[in-house]
């Protein structure tokens, strides 16, 4: 099977906001390729641009460098001075508020990308009894917009997206306006519905599991920068940059200076304050870099004797152990560092017991201690 | 218990002195207009003779016309400017648009009896600078504009009031959530068609509240009527209360029956614009976090609505300002020349500082304005704290009946004290007092819209934390409640200055000459043809004006700050 043509390209995206003294570079440079029928993620903690981003896409902000194409054409070209406007791009939205207009009917707010273009009432019709059937609501045609629930508002914004057939779908936080529960159910209706049509989908999020459980990729971002791109599943157990190690799930981190590394991805040393460790490095590094291991608190295995016959063993004294029913969430010291580990729920752990940490060395991750490159001190706030 | 027991007895005592501000006139006026004597004169018996003069004279029926022609033009003349304006400044790329927003609100500063002024003077057939000026470049043989016309009416009304129309149509624009219109243009609709399906029909509400409310205040209008609409011989409804009790003998039964009349009509209007505004707060959809308004390219016309914004700003502002000062400083009133220039001189001001009425005028305006505005503040600070953070019974009462006199034509108000005052053994009548409760009871449904405005925003936890803290009721309120609601406070007081400083339609009925004060004695002197002298005072009003709301705005920053 050919290889899949990439749906949204954006090169080099460049955004200002504000004026004089008081403008702000919210993006700086970002280029991402977004596959055809994949559901993309832009993740990143308040401010970091990924809506920005996505307004860019749409058209509602206008960019002040680069370049986007979606599905091949150009809707965007700093220098040849392309801007295709909104209302010409093959796009469908979802709104964070959803957008619905007070002043129509379930069935006129999603008839409306059809109406104006003034297609046959019976075919409208139709596509309107179709696309509600998709997300649920059919028989809601004539409720009055403000009389609907939270996630019927959602449905209706779905299906009002969906109507025209749009080449990519972009959903701006869609969820975050909903409780908990509903969140949940949601998520999975959107994954079930992407999956259905197959619709390339760009979905801005600041909620780290939604992005997991959701994406077929995720593009995490940090002021303004696009930090690393990958799937869930490559970002959570193999992160190339500390941010990405940081802001998906708990990690630890561990200082050092790289001793020995070969470009095999066979793992290598590092000099730390709690002695030499072994790693597998998870990007390029170099000897006498500055580097980090990153360890998740799950795979960490805790020993009350010291285990024989294998590196990375580290000792210290627990500090507060939580029990959670799936877990045990501990605090242990070592040294001055402060490390968290989840174990088993059936070891039992107390606070002042002596405990042996292994730190496998699959599962410690060798990163560069610095991704600051490109992102201003002050956006990285930890 | 103790608490509690305060708490009944400020609304118990609220709703008192609100019935009788508002209520009392209500009552009164209805009863005057049915009664077949003059007030205090014995042997007067109820009828409807009054009513039946009133609505069987022809006259009634060109007086009705004229008043809705009048309101409507009004309405749809305002609405023109102040939304244009608005959508300007909130909602296009227009250079400089932000000192427009600033500058479009100056004549709201200006009193309407001195706009009405400045308009006669560029207006008037005979004498109106630009009829003499556009009459010799083209060599008319007649004057091209008439003020003393309906057209003219309207223009000089519309002129004044549009900054109410740009700022409510402002927050309108403002305040509507943009990813509705976003959600417009993702789905394929251009900028006209989101326009025409989404932002108008979501605007219709607001739209139409404004209109109503501009509606009213034409209808309700004094200055303009009085003084270009009587000469013209155009008379409206509070052109002809005034003139009932103007004319010997007064006929205070014929002005009831109108002012009842009056009354009915913006009453009704009122009640349906409440009707419309809580519908609209129902109609607000549930918005994200904050957005920025979506501001519309306009690329080359974007200089066209800034030459018709600077248009606006020059008609609105300047030339009534202009002819205001120029007039102020010359010793006749004539077209500016190199003749007119040389004799300018401060006369006219030296005149106005030592004309024998002119202190009182000042001294009564200045107490009538400052004391009005703050009693009513007061009054309406702890209305609100009644109605905003208590669960007392009958708090709703004292919120609506607070609200009562918006519906009251400033004529009408005038027309209801008379019969209070003439009737019930309380010797104020003529006084400087019958217009300090005049005033109470006309602002004071803006105090306690500013005053609740402000307590709402003020959270229950703030109190309640002073309260754990170990504060009693009072440090609280003192403390906590008080600094908070200074903004507000301060905002209204200075609106409320203002208006009070510039009251005309009530005054005139109420004053005696003791208690005379700025707007009347203007008022007087250009009923006595003495134009140049109205000119100095208005300036001089201005003047007062402007340093009263720039001493408060600075005395509320500080206070705010400084507990």
């Amino acid at each position: 099977m050919a290889e899949k043509r990439d749906m949204v390209q954006i090169e080099a995206l460049e955004k200002y906001f504000g004026e004089d003294k008081e403008r702000v570079h919210v993006l700086k440079g970002v280029s991402l390729n977004i596959p055809e029928g994949s559901l993309y993620t832009f993740l990143g903690p308040s401010g970091c641009g990924k809506t920005t981003t996505l307004r860019c896409v749409a058209g509602l902000e206008r960019p002040d460098g680069g370049r986007i194409s979606i599905a091949g054409q150009t809707v965007f070209a700093s220098g040849e001075r392309v801007y295709v406007p909104t209302n010409k791009r093959p796009i469908g939205m979802v709104f964070q508020s959803y957008a619905i207009w007070p002043h129509m009917t379930v069935a006129e707010n999603v008839a409306y990308p059809l109406t104006i273009q003034r297609r046959p009432k019976a075919e409208i019709k139709q596509r309107v009894v179709d696309v509600l059937k998709i997300v649920g609501l059919d028989g809601l045609e004539d409720r009055p917009a403000p009389k609907l629930s939270g996630g019927q508002q959602q449905r209706v914004a779905f299906a009002r997206a969906l109507i025209n057939e749009p080449k990519v779908m972009l959903l701006d936080e869609p969820l975050s306006n909903l409780d908990a529960r509903l969140r949940v159910q949601m998520r999975s209706e959107i994954k079930a519905l992407q999956r259905r049509i197959s619709i390339t989908t760009i979905f801005v999020t600041h909620d780290q599991s939604e992005a997991l459980a959701i994406s077929d990729q995720i593009a995490v971002m940090h002021g303004g920068v696009l930090i690393e791109v990958g799937s869930p599943h490559q970002l959570y157990t193999r992160p190339k940059r500390r941010f990405t190690a940081t802001f998906l799930g708990l990690t630890n981190l561990i200082e050092g200076k790289v001793l020995e590394v070969d470009g095999d991805g066979r793992p290598g040393k590092i000099q730390t304050k709690r002695g030499v460790l072994s790693f597998i490095p998870s990007t390029t590094l170099k000897k006498d870099q500055q580097a980090v291991i990153s360890i998740r608190p799950e795979n960490i295995p805790l020993h009350k004797e010291k285990p024989q016959g294998v590196d990375n063993v580290l000792e210290g004294t627990v500090k507060e152990a939580i029990f959670m029913g799936d877990a045990y969430q501990c605090k242990v010291a070592v040294g001055d560092d402060l490390l968290a580990v989840h174990t088993h729920p059936f070891i039992s752990v107390n606070p002042g017991d002596k405990v042996y940490l292994h730190l496998d060395p699959a599962s410690c991750n060798g990163l560069p201690a610095d991704d600051r490159q490109g992102i201003d001190d002050s956006m990285l706030g930890d | 218990m103790r608490r509690l027991n305060s708490q009944t007895l400020i609304l118990v005592g609220a709703i008192l002195f609100v019935l009788y501000l508002a209520g009392v006139p209500l009552v009164m006026l209805l009863y005057g207009s049915i009664r077949s004597a003059p007030i205090g004169e014995p042997g007067a018996a109820f009828t409807l003779q009054n009513y039946v003069k009133a609505y069987f004279d022809k006259e009634f029926y060109f007086l009705l016309l004229n008043s809705i022609y009048y309101g409507i033009g009004t309405c749809a003349l305002t609405f023109l400017i102040g939304t244009f304006l608005a959508w300007v400044s909130e909602r296009t790329n227009t250079p400089l648009k932000k000192i427009f927003v600033v500058m479009s609100l100056i004549p709201f500063i200006i009193p309407g009896i001195l706009s009405t002024i400045s308009w006669i003077l560029l207006l008037s057939p005979r004498i109106g600078l630009i009829n003499i000026v556009v009459k010799e470049l083209l060599r008319l043989e007649s004057a091209p504009f008439n003020i003393y016309s309906m057209w003219g009416m309207i223009w000089a009304e519309a002129i004044h009031l549009y900054p109410l129309v740009f700022l409510l149509m402002s927050a309108a624009f403002r305040n509507m959530d943009t990813s509705l219109e976003e959600a417009a243009l993702t789905a394929g609709s251009s900028t006209w068609q989101t326009f025409c399906r989404v932002t108008l029909p979501l605007m219709r509400p607001a739209m139409f509240s404004v209109l109503l409310i501009n509606f009213i205040r034409g209808i309700e209008a004094f200055e303009v009527p009085a003084l270009i609409g009587v000469p013209a011989k155009i008379s409206v409804f509070t052109t002809k209360i005034f003139l009932a009790i103007h004319q010997f003998p007064s006929d205070f039964g014929l002005a009831g029956a109108y002012a009842v009349t009056l009354l009915a009509i913006s009453t009704t209007g009122v009640l349906i614009y409440g009707r419309i505004t809580r519908r609209e707060e129902r109609y607000a959809t549930v918005t994200g976090k904050g957005y920025r308004p979506r501001v519309i390219d306009l690329g080359g016309w974007r200089y066209f609505t800034l030459g018709m914004s600077f248009l606006i700003f020059f008609l609105a502002v300047i030339l009534p300002v202009f002819v205001l000062l120029w007039s102020s400083f010359i010793p006749y009133y004539g077209v500016p020349s190199r003749e007119l220039m040389e004799k300018m001189t401060f006369a006219n001001y030296h005149y106005i500082l030592n004309y024998p009425l002119a202190l009182t005028a000042f001294k009564n305006s200045f107490y009538l304005s400052v004391g009005s505005a703050t009693l009513v503040m007061l009054l309406t600070s702890m209305i609100a704290w009644v109605t905003v953070k208590t669960k007392l019974p009958g708090r709703a009462l004292l919120d609506n009946m607070t609200f009562i006199p918006i519906a009251m034509p400033g004529i009408v108000l005038g027309v209801s004290l008379i019969w209070v005052y003439l009737t019930l053994p309380i010797p104020i009548y003529g006084t400087i007092w019958v217009l300090l409760l005049a005033y109470i009871t006309k602002f004071m449904p803006y105090g306690i819209r500013a005053a609740s405005a402000s307590m709402i925003q003020i959270n229950k936890e703030l109190e309640e934390a002073s309260l754990t803290a170990g504060g009693t009721w009072f440090q609280t309120f003192r403390k906590v409640v008080l600094p908070l609601l200074m903004p507000g406070f301060t905002a209204g007081w200075i609106y409320i200055s203002i208006i009070a400083l510039r009251e005309l339609s009530t005054s005139i009925l109420l004053y005696s000459y003791n208690s005379t004060v700025l707007s009347i004695m203007a008022f007087d002197l250009w009923e006595g043809g003495q134009y140049t002298y109205v000119c100095a005072l208005g300036v001089l009003m201005v003047l007062l004006l402007i340093a009263m709301a720039f001493t408060a705005r600075k005395l509320g920053a500080r206070i705010g700050i400084a507990n």
